[in-house]
Order: C-alpha cells, then sequence, then structure tokens
C-alpha cells in the first residue's frame, strides 16, 4: 500500500484584512493558497505560481509582493490586505471608480493585482508621474494589454484623489 | 445625422465592478461541497506508444478517488483528431492519464506514483522538415493535413507575372506564439444522476455542451455548460479534452472535481499562434501597379489538427483580396509535428500572412522608387472588391473571405484608414535623428484586411419581466472583448430605454439561447444582430399590449425609460413594471444567421510605427505608434480603443519578443513561462492613437463591423518596415529580438560597429 | 510540490545546525522567490527550510567611514532606495532596481539574490538531466543557448543570474559567511565558484553556512559607479548581458578601475585586462570602442549567442563612455 507522503502542519495567525485568522497551514503552502482555499479569498489570483505574472498581488505590511511566491509561514504575525478589503461592487474605492470609468481593464483576471500595485503606490506617492506609473506596475502582466486603460486609470485615481 | 440614446456612448463595462474587488468568480474559484482536485500526467516523450499504464501504487494512496487512463477512458472523441485520452502520445505534454484526490498535494503525490511503459517513435519538431518525404511520420496518413496544400485562385498567376515588368520574392518565418491567457484553462465537472454541469474557461457554452455530448456519449440535454468569467483566451482555450477528463474523473469518484492547469500546462497543452514559413511571389509594373500575387504558406498545427484549416486559409487573406490584382494565387501547406498544438489565437493566420506580405510590398516600394505609402494607395483594394467575374450564385451567401472577384464590400473605409493614419505620423517626414550617434529612428506602415462578418447563426431572448425589469439572455461569453456591454447597449438602443434598464444574462448553456463562439471578431455582428432583432420584437409586442390598455393605437405609442407613453399625451404612460403585471411576462426570441447576399463585410486598417533602434545592443524601442482601423461605425469607444491598444501591444510581443521554443533533440518546450516567453509589460507600452474611419456599414448592426481580431494584424510588418528605414536593414524572422538584429546588421551590413 | 519541513530558526547558530544536520536536503530561505520556484519545478527536493528572516541584525545597513554594511536580509527594494547607496554606490542601486519586479525586490533579499541558481532553461527543466543537476550532458553545448555563457565556461555554460552580484563585484565587496562556530569572510569574487570548481554549486558555501551580509568599502571621493543591463524586453527580464564600472577618477586620469561582466559567464566575471588598460589613462583619451573589444577578447560564443560579444563590447564601451564623461 502506497504511504502518504510526510507533510508537516503548523497553527499560524494570519493577520488579513485587519481580521487575525488562526489557521492551520501545511509547511508548503503558499501565501496564495492560503488565501483562495482556506480563507476562500479569491480576489488574488493564480496566474503562474511563480511571481512572474502578478496576479496574485496582495499587500504584506504595506508592500506588494507575490502571495504565490511566498509561503504563508513567512507571513504569520504580519499584515496582509488583499483587494477584497478595498470595497464591494457596490461600494467602490477612488481607485477602482477610476479603473471603471477609464475602462482599465479587459478579461478581468490580472486586475486584482493592478488593484493592489496601484493602491500601494498611491498609499506611498499621492502623485506619481507616467514613469512611476509603469514602474510601479510593472510586475503585474496583463495578457489582454489593457496597459494604456490602466496607466490613464491610475493618473485618473491620483488626480481625483487630490481633488 | 441619426442620433442614438447610448449607441457611440463610452458606457462603462458591465463586468468590471465585481472584478475590480475581486468578486468576480473564474472558473477556478468555483468551490463546491466535496470537491475534488485533479491532475493530469503527460508525456514526457514527443511521439510514444504507451503500452501500458499501471496505477495501482496511484490508487492505493489514501484519498485518491479516481483515475483515468488511455486504457480504460470512454472511447468518444474531443476532436476529430483526438480521443478523451490516447494509447499514442504525440508531444511532450500530451495527456496521458489523471488522477482525482481529495487535494492538489495528494493528486499531484499520486501523479508521480504511476507507472508508464512507452514505447519511443520517431518524432519531427519542424514544419518544413515534416514535409520532406523522408520526415518521419506523425500519423499513419502522413504530416501533411490533407495529403495536398490548400490552394485558392482567381485568375493566372502564370499570366500575371508575364505582365510583370518586375518580380519580386521572399520569404518570411514567424514562430509559435502562446496565447497564455493570464487565466490557466480550469474546469469543474459534478454529476447528478445522469445529469452533468460542467463549470470552464470557454468562449461558448453551447458549442462545449455538443462537444462534451459527443465525446461523453451523453446527451446534449443532461448536459449543462456554465461559463464563469473567462481569463481570457483570445482563441487558445478552445479544447474540450480537459473537460472531458474532468467529468470523466467526478463519475467515477461520485463526486464534484475540478482540475486547474498550472501555467506551464497552459503554455505547452493550450493553442498557439501557430509557426509560419512563408514566401510571397510579385510582379509589379515599372509603375507599381500590382500584376500578380503568388503566396505558399507551411504552417505548422503542432501535434493535433484543432482549428488548423481555418487558420491556413486565413494566412492567404491578403494575399488574395488586400491588392487589387486580377492574378493571385495562395498555396497553404498544414503540417502535423510532434509539438504543442496549434489553434485560434487572434486573427488566425492573418498576421503571419500580412507579416510577408506587407514587408514585401516595401521591398518592392523602395526597388521601385514608390513611396511605400503611395504603393499601398495605388493598389489597394477598393469598395467594389476584386476584379472578375463573381463565382457565387446570386441567390447565396458570400463568403466572407472570398476568393472570386466582382463581389462588392458592405462598405470599405481602408484608404481613409491610409489618408487619416500617415497624417498622424507625419509620414512625410523623416524621423528626428536621436542625439546618441547609435541610436536610429524610423518609420514604418503596413495595411490589411480582415475577415470580420457575419459569424454564425445565432439567437437572443429578450424578456420583459414580472417585476417590469428588462432582460437579454444569450449564451455568448464576454472572454473580455466587452459583448457584455455592448449587448445591452444595441438592446437599449434599439428598444428606446437606458443602457442600464437592460439587464443580461450570458453563457450558460441551460437557461440562455444558443450564441455561437466569441470568435473571429463575429460577436457584434451575429449575436448584436439577433440581439438587435429580439429588441425590435419585444419592443413591437410591448406596444401592442399597451395600446388596449391606453386604449389607443400602437401607432400612438412610444417606448421611454419608464415604460410606454402616448406621443401626443405624454400623460397617457404606463410603467414597465404596470405592464408586466397586467399581461405578464413577455418573451421573444430572435434566431438570425447573419450574412450578405450583395456584399463582402470585411475589416480594414492600416497601422504607422515610428521605431528607435539601438544598433550597440539590438534594442528596438516603439516610441510611437498609429493604429487606424475601419471597423463600421464604433459602438462604445472607449472599449474600442482598449481592444485596439490592447492587441496592438499583445502583438508587438509577437513582433519583439515572444516565441515558443521547442528543443529539437526531444522535443521539449523550452520556456513555457511569462519569465522566458517574454510578452510585453507596461513599460513596453509605446505611445499610441487610435483612429477610426468614418464609415457606417450598410449591413452591419448600427453599422458595425468586426473589430476583436483586426489590431493584431498590421503590427510585425509596422514594426519590421520601421526598424528596415531606420537601419536599412531587413529581419525577416520573428521575433525582432536584440540577437537577431545585432546578427543581421553584421550580416547585411557588414559594419563592425 | 513535495512536503518539507519550514524551520524559523532564531539565532545563527541554531540555523546553522539545523542546516547542517539535515544536509544535503536542507536548504536556507530567506525571501524565498527563487527556492520556492526551484521546489514547485520539482528541481530541488528538500526536507527541511532553514528560515534566515528571525535573525537579528542582518536586516540593517550601516553606513561609515569604513563604508557600507548590509545585511543578508535587506530587501533588493531597501537596497535599490536607500539614500547612501543611492548616492555613493550607484552601481549597487541600479542592480538592484534592475531585478525582476517591485513584488519580487519587496520580497528577494541581498544573500537570496547572491545564492539563487541559474536560470539555464536546461537546469530549469526536469525534462533535462543536466551536469548541474549531476547529469552527464551539457544540452546547451550545441544547441539551444541563445542565454548562455560566451565567456569562462568549459563543460556546463550556464549565466550567473544575479545582478547585484555583478555591481558589488565591481564596488570590492567582502562576503561576510556565517556559520555555528562563527564568521569567515571573502572577496566576493572568491565567493562565486564556476561549475568547473563545483559543478552543484554557485559558491563556496560548506553545509551549515549562510551569507550573513555584505560589505563594501567606501569609495574615494574621486570614485563613480554605474551598471547597464541590455534586456529582451524593457523590464522583468534576466541579463542578455550586463556590466558594471567603478572608475576613481582624480585629475583627469583614471586611478582605478574595476570593470565587471554579468549575464555572460558562469560567476560574475572580471576583466582584469581591462582594469589594468584603463588604470594611467587620461579620461579624454580614452578609445571606449577599444576598451569594450578587449573586454570580450577571450569570448568563446557558442552557436547562437556570438551576438553577445558585440552586445558585451558595446555595454562596456557605453559604462565606461557614461563613467568618464560624468
Amino acid at each position: 500500500m502506497a504511504q502518504l507522503p510526510i507533510s508537516y502542519s503548523a497553527s499560524i495567525t494570519l493577520n488579513v484584512n485587519g481580521t487575525d485568522h488562526q489557521i492551520e497551514v501545511d509547511h508548503r503552502w503558499t501565501l496564495l493558497r492560503v488565501l483562495r482555499d482556506v480563507l476562500g479569498l479569491t480576489g488574488a489570483k493564480r496566474g503562474c505560481d511563480r511571481g512572474e505574472c502578478g496576479a496574485c498581488t496582495v499587500l504584506v505590511d504595506g508592500d506588494p509582493v507575490c502571495s504565490c511566491s511566498m509561503l504563508a509561514l513567512q507571513v504569520g504575525g504580519r499584515q496582509v490586505r488583499t483587494v477584497e478589503g478595498l470595497g464591494d461592487a457596490n461600494s467602490l474605492n477612488v481607485l477602482q471608480e477610476a479603473f471603471l470609468a477609464e475602462d482599465g481593464g479587459q478579461c478581468g483576471f490580472c486586475t486584482p493585482g493592478f488593484i493592489m500595485s496601484a493602491t500601494a503606490l498611491l498609499e506611498s506617492n499621492t502623485d506619481p508621474t507616467e514613469d512611476e506609473i509603469k514602474a510601479a506596475l510593472v510586475g503585474n502582466i496583463c495578457r489582454c494589454n489593457a496597459y494604456g486603460r490602466i496607466i490613464e486609470s491610475v493618473k485618473a485615481a491620483a488626480k481625483s484623489e487630490a481633488s | 445625422m441619426t442620433t442614438f440614446k447610448t449607441i457611440g456612448k463610452s458606457e462603462p463595462r458591465r463586468d468590471l465592478p465585481e472584478k475590480l474587488t475581486g468578486e468576480a468568480k473564474y472558473t477556478a474559484d468555483v468551490q463546491l461541497p466535496g470537491m475534488l482536485f485533479g491532475k493530469i500526467l503527460r508525456s514526457p516523450h514527443p511521439h510514444a506508444r504507451i503500452l501500458s499504464i499501471n496505477v495501482d501504487a496511484a490508487r492505493n494512496l489514501p484519498g485518491v478517488r479516481a483515475v483515468v487512463t488511455p486504457f480504460d477512458a470512454p472511447k468518444g472523441q474531443v476532436a476529430p483528431d483526438m480521443p478523451i485520452l490516447d494509447t499514442e502520445a504525440r508531444y511532450v505534454g500530451d495527456e496521458v492519464a489523471a488522477v482525482a484526490a481529495d487535494d492538489e498535494d495528494l493528486a499531484e503525490a499520486a501523479l508521480s506514483l504511476i507507472e508508464v511503459k512507452y514505447e519511443q517513435l520517431p518524432f519531427v519538431t519542424d514544419a518544413v522538415e515534416a514535409i520532406k518525404p523522408d520526415a518521419p511520420q506523425t500519423r499513419p496518413g502522413g504530416n501533411l493535413v490533407g495529403g495536398k496544400p490548400l490552394t485558392l485562385i482567381r485568375g493566372s498567376v502564370e499570366e500575371g507575372f508575364a505582365q510583370a515588368d518586375r518580380i519580386f520574392e521572399e520569404t518570411y518565418s514567424t514562430p509559435a506564439q502562446a496565447g497564455a491567457a493570464l487565466e490557466p484553462r480550469a474546469a469543474v465537472a459534478s454529476w447528478d444522476g445522469d445529469n452533468l454541469t460542467v463549470w470552464k474557461s470557454t468562449r461558448g457554452v453551447h458549442a462545449d455542451q455538443l462537444a462534451l455530448s459527443l465525446a461523453l456519449d451523453v446527451p446534449r440535454g443532461n448536459i449543462r455548460v456554465m461559463g464563469q468569467n473567462m481569463g481570457a483566451g483570445y482563441g487558445t482555450k478552445d479544447e474540450t479534452r480537459l473537460g472531458a477528463i474532468t467529468a470523466v474523473l467526478a463519475q467515477r469518484a461520485g463526486r464534484p472535481v475540478k482540475i486547474e492547469l498550472t501555467r506551464q500546462e497552459e503554455f505547452v497543452a493550450g493553442r498557439h499562434r501557430h509557426g509560419t514559413t512563408t514566401t510571397v511571389r510579385m510582379g509589379v509594373k515599372n509603375d507599381g501597379t500590382v500584376t500578380a500575387v503568388h503566396a505558399t504558406t507551411i504552417m505548422d498545427t503542432g501535434a493535433y489538427l484543432s482549428s488548423g484549416p481555418g487558420v491556413i486559409r486565413r494566412a492567404g487573406q491578403g494575399a488574395l483580396y488586400l491588392y487589387r490584382c486580377a492574378n493571385v494565387q495562395y498555396d497553404g501547406y498544414l503540417t502535423y509535428t510532434n509539438t504543442p498544438s496549434g489553434g485560434s489565437y487572434r486573427a488566425l493566420g492573418a498576421p503571419q500572412g500580412h507579416f510577408a506580405l506587407e514587408s514585401l510590398a516595401d521591398t518592392i516600394s523602395e526597388a521601385l522608387g514608390i513611396d511605400p505609402l503611395e504603393f499601398r494607395l495605388k493598389n489597394h483594394v477598393g469598395l467594389e472588391g476584386q476584379p472578375g467575374e463573381r463565382v457565387t450564385p446570386a441567390n447565396e451567401v458570400l463568403d466572407t473571405q472570398p476568393v472570386e472577384g466582382g463581389v462588392p464590400f458592405s462598405s470599405n473605409g481602408l484608404r481613409e484608414c491610409l489618408q487619416r493614419g500617415s497624417e498622424a505620423i507625419d509620414w512625410g517626414q523623416p524621423s528626428e535623428r536621436p542625439e546618441s550617434g547609435n541610436l536610429r529612428r524610423g518609420k514604418g506602415m503596413g495595411m490589411f484586411i480582415y475577415r470580420g462578418g457575419a459569424g454564425g447563426r445565432s439567437i437572443a431572448r429578450m424578456r420583459l419581466e414580472s417585476d417590469g425589469s428588462l432582460r437579454l439572455l444569450t449564451g455568448l461569453m464576454d472572454v473580455g472583448e466587452g459583448s457584455l456591454t455592448v449587448m445591452p447597449q444595441i438592446a437599449a438602443e434599439e428598444l428606446g430605454v437606458g443602457y442600464g434598464q437592460v439587464l443580461v444574462t450570458f453563457g450558460d448553456s441551460e437557461t440562455t439561447p444558443e450564441a455561437p463562439l466569441t470568435a473571429g471578431s463575429t460577436a457584434t455582428f451575429s449575436t448584436g444582430t439577433a440581439t438587435k432583432e429580439a429588441a425590435r420584437q419585444l419592443k413591437a409586442r410591448i406596444i401592442e399590449v399597451v395600446a388596449p390598455l391606453l386604449d389607443t393605437e400602437p401607432s400612438n405609442l412610444q417606448i421611454t425609460d419608464d415604460g410606454v407613453e402616448h406621443i401626443q399625451y405624454p400623460e397617457r404612460s404606463v410603467s414597465f413594471a404596470q405592464i408586466a403585471e397586467s399581461v405578464g411576462e413577455i418573451e421573444v426570441e430572435a434566431a438570425i444567421s447573419p450574412g450578405s447576399r450583395d456584399h463582402v463585410i470585411n475589416s480594414f486598417g492600416a497601422h504607422f510605427a515610428e521605431v528607435e533602434v539601438d544598433t550597440d545592443t539590438g534594442q528596438v524601442r516603439v516610441l510611437r505608434y498609429i493604429a487606424a482601423h475601419d471597423s463600421g461605425r464604433i459602438l462604445n469607444p472607449k472599449l474600442a480603443i482598449n481592444q485596439v491598444e490592447g492587441g496592438v501591444s499583445q502583438m508587438l510581443g509577437f513582433t519583439l519578443s515572444e516565441q515558443m521554443l521547442t528543443d529539437p533533440r526531444n522535443g521539449v518546450t523550452l520556456n513555457a513561462s511569462f519569465l522566458e516567453h517574454k510578452s510585453p509589460t507596461v513599460q513596453d507600452f509605446p505611445e499610441m492613437q487610435v483612429l477610426f474611419a468614418d464609415v457606417v456599414d450598410p449591413v452591419g448592426p448600427f453599422g458595425a463591423k468586426a473589430l476583436g481580431e483586426p489590431p493584431s494584424i498590421g503590427v510585425a510588418p509596422a514594426v519590421a518596415n520601421a526598424i528596415y528605414n531606420a537601419i536599412g536593414v531587413r529581419i525577416r524572422d520573428l521575433p525582432l529580438t536584440p540577437d537577431r538584429v545585432l546578427n543581421e546588421i553584421e550580416a547585411q551590413r557588414g559594419d563592425s560597429q | 510540490m513535495k512536503p518539507f519541513k519550514f524551520e524559523q530558526a532564531t539565532t545563527a547558530v541554531q540555523a546553522s545546525q539545523t542546516h547542517a544536520d539535515a544536509a544535503p536536503n536542507a536548504r536556507f530561505i530567506s525571501g524565498g522567490t527563487d527556492i520556492l520556484g526551484e521546489i514547485k519545478e520539482s528541481v530541488l527536493e528538500v526536507n527541511i527550510l532553514v528560515s534566515l528572516a528571525g535573525l537579528s541584525g542582518a536586516s540593517e545597513i550601516i553606513s561609515s567611514d569604513l563604508g557600507l554594511e548590509i545585511g543578508a536580509l535587506v530587501t533588493l527594494a531597501r537596497i535599490a532606495s536607500d539614500q547612501s547607496i543611492v548616492e555613493t554606490y550607484p552601481a549597487l542601486a541600479q542592480a538592484a532596481e534592475s531585478v525582476a519586479t517591485p513584488q519580487i525586490r519587496n520580497v528577494g533579499t541581498l544573500g537570496g539574490n547572491l545564492c539563487q541558481r541559474p536560470r539555464c532553461w536546461y537546469y530549469r527543466s526536469p525534462l533535462f538531466d543536466c551536469l548541474k543537476k549531476g547529469g552527464e550532458t551539457c544540452f546547451a553545448s550545441d544547441e539551444g543557448n541563445k542565454y548562455h555563457a560566451i565567456l569562462g565556461a568549459e563543460n556546463c555554460h550556464i549565466v550567473h543570474p544575479s545582478d547585484v552580484a555583478v555591481a558589488l563585484l565591481a564596488l570590492d565587496a567582502t562576503v561576510v559567511v556565517s556559520n555555528a562556530s562563527g564568521d569567515r569572510q571573502m572577496p566576493i569574487g572568491d565567493f562565486f565558484v564556476s561549475p568547473d570548481v563545483n559543478m552543484l554549486a554557485e559558491n563556496v558555501l560548506e553545509p551549515g553556512e549562510f551569507v550573513s551580509k555584505v560589505k563594501i568599502p567606501k569609495p574615494s571621493s574621486g570614485t563613480r559607479s554605474v551598471y547597464l543591463k541590455a534586456k529582451e524586453r524593457q523590464a522583468y527580464d534576466f541579463a542578455l548581458s550586463s556590466v558594471a564600472v567603478s572608475l576613481e577618477v582624480r585629475d583627469e586620469t583614471i586611478t582605478q578601475a574595476h570593470v565587471v561582466l554579468g549575464g555572460v559567464a558562469p560567476v560574475p566575471y572580471s576583466v582584469p585586462q581591462v582594469d589594468s588598460e584603463l588604470t594611467g589613462q587620461k579620461i579624454r583619451e580614452v578609445d571606449v570602442q577599444a576598451i569594450g573589444q578587449l573586454a570580450v577578447k577571450d569570448a568563446q560564443p557558442l552557436s547562437d549567442n556570438s551576438y553577445k560579444v558585440r552586445l558585451t563590447a558595446s555595454m562596456v564601451a557605453r559604462a565606461v563612455s557614461r563613467l568618464i564623461s560624468e
């Protein structure tokens, strides 16, 4: 009879969008896996699972990271923010409103990742130049290549936050 | 001029709010109680017979609930040349077996316990090699699909070349390009007795329902396919095997199963743009008049046929129809190899064919001393179509990719695209000379034609619901192009209500009527026409039932945002809710088979690029890009601009950096990752301007024509021609990567600097 | 992913002992962005990951008159934006900024970047049993070698993937490695080893040893440095070829030079003959094209990568040219 591979588990406290979750995790589980499969937060997407596309971007202690390329155990005790923490479809925040108005997306699979990278940018730089916007979003691949509209969306968000 | 309520307005994308908040569910987000996780074992060999598979160890692993192999899989076909699972593997990555287990880790562990005995067979990974007589055979019927090329002829090229003062011939190649939609394909299957429900990444739930029915031998009515939000596909997700395997596992396990492909799997087992080698031969008079065009394309369909026959045909469309010419021929050789399978990918062969054609056009222009823009203005096909006699009988619908002459287009804004696009890029003005001595700038252009047109039969249903709301139901899928937004615009306009008042239900084979694939840039045309007709009928029905309620003739009534009112006495009105209350729900359905007996419906455009080439490093930067399109009336400008910009940027990847590489020694795909298959990032996105020709098509819904794919056709030639203009070096093989630029500079100029 | 145990070390001694005890199937992890990829690809089998993230003092950047000490856990994002590094060690900040994406730089650490494994597509695919994985063949020798080495490679043709290492070598950095019994340090050039020395590793770390910090001597006031990187797209790409140059200029004369090449050799590649050629030259008299050619004099390109010779010569010429016109 074949044997189950031995796996290791641990209990961690994960703070997601301001709420502490006590979770039992397999040591090899990534933060993305825990967010999606354990907490049901499916806004972060598994686009590549290698940190190469940015669809899984969340903020850890305020910085955008690829949640697919960090183990949940590396994040225990830190503050995680996901797209679910920003608002819902009936109460979009300023950034999301700007994406809607400027058509900053197509198929939408990359969109939560872009929103999180842009959130981090605008929290640290309220008036970014186009080059700064591009530099901040370069880790997010949009295969529909809606980049033009995405750049305009972030610009519009900065503008409307400033006013 | 007609004024519209919503047509032509940039209504916000209907599905975007929930995509911005993460609420939108994609197939991989579907969670069902008791759901298992499936994984697929893939062939490590490019061509092998599977002699046996021992799954005992995998099956005995606690938590493994189902296994399927070619030896015990149902015998149905998921495609004419592809069973659900096969005892022959035809490329590295081909599906060999699958398991379902309690979780992903277990499923993966189970795969590693499956023992497969392979007998390796001879293989070939290059299409040009594959059609040579002594090439290893990938199939009993030979490598060349159909045993002969697809040959399409108008007039006689022999005559055309005889009339020519000069004849030019060049050969160009394009690599396989992965669509690499950001969402890897996923499928979820769940059985309830004899009834199967499948959630999958798809652009056609009814097509999937039919394909699964045939594959699994389950009556179509017992299968429900639910399209979720689709993380795009560009055509590359059209296949049935994944859904069929998932369904078989779910049936065996007696529990729902989800299979979510990894990125690596999506690269190799997804469909991609076919690699091609195209030779174009053109005859011209000294004054630039084109007398003959003969194109030959060898196209690598990979291990399976998929949509190859359609793609090989479209690779010839430019050669057959873009230039006004009585004598043309196209020979397309579609070839099997032991590489990942090609398939539908945005514009299906047209970009490959146009790259060769429009590059050669520049060579000819230069040789004749004619400006490339003038050469196109002189020779492009006009509204009247090609010279010659109509072949299609007068009462039959015309093909959308015509070969014959004598058939006019419904509209043709190509000349306007050439003129306005060239003005926008200051065509007559040479590029500025950059400060650094190693940088060279240049401008280039390419024009194109694309079969857009009618698309397949589509049914749209419209309803006044019992609560007074208006709803459009269609089986269509929005795969990111925006039909979920444009269809209610069409419906609202026809009804005479505001855009926001029309609710939509899409993409469910059980509750929505049959629509064709969101494919071939035809959704607006086919389902849009059906939607318009359904809205017209609903409007008529509503007015008809309201007339007695308001004690008047239908001709005195009009629809408003709120309901129906008397035209002369607006105080005599009734709300939609009241109508529904009094007469109950009203539902109409319109089925249309679009197409024209009088006109060919095609889209056109011209692209212009300005590039900067670093002759020290070989790096190419696109400085400015003008995309001028005739897609008829633009129904939603913001979405249309997004679509064009996205198509251009996507194909800048094809032109400058993307290619799938197969190791010829063992058939392994070397670069199945976003890191190595180098798609454009936001920093690669150039300054871009999108122009739309002022064309209202007389046939299309509200004057619209195809838009989704055309943006991808003109990119490679415009950029390649701009590079030539900048450095005097012509690179005939895509992508135009730094190594190629440097190598060609050295080879063609003998310049050691 | 096969199961493994993740062990959070709290002291260097504990980290080292845990690793040494479980060798060879133990790995250190700091940011993890590279090592998790290897585990997911089944290129690397590990039983235990020893996390260094809890070690005190490893996350600091200390700037003094002697120079700079950067803890191994400092992220690439911090290195790229740290004011003292941007001003005094520009090549290092530029190299860190050129790595991957913001998301990766926010997690990836200095130590992890130095210890990342090769990106060679044969090495990274479980379907190629290549030399670097203990196999018999280098699949890049005859074909499919566009991204491979043109310098300093005998049997295995990987290129070292680190951008930061190239800059650090040009800046004469020292690597401090720790184990349970203490520290040892070495010039960064001695830290990296080519496959001819050790096929299975890219550096000299022994079981139980990890990089704890990097020290960079304070450059003299006349020193300037730059890092340039050639890529196939504007961002998010490993180097086709890169170059870090540090020049000390006094009275319009180059008094010290260090030119280092990246993306072209199995290790960050110093070219001493270029350094000595530059040293003593008046900056207005430097023939940068000749310097570029000299840098690739020993190049032995493979079937698909001769472009790298020309490219690298150009990159060197451009970097030197930029510094002497500063």
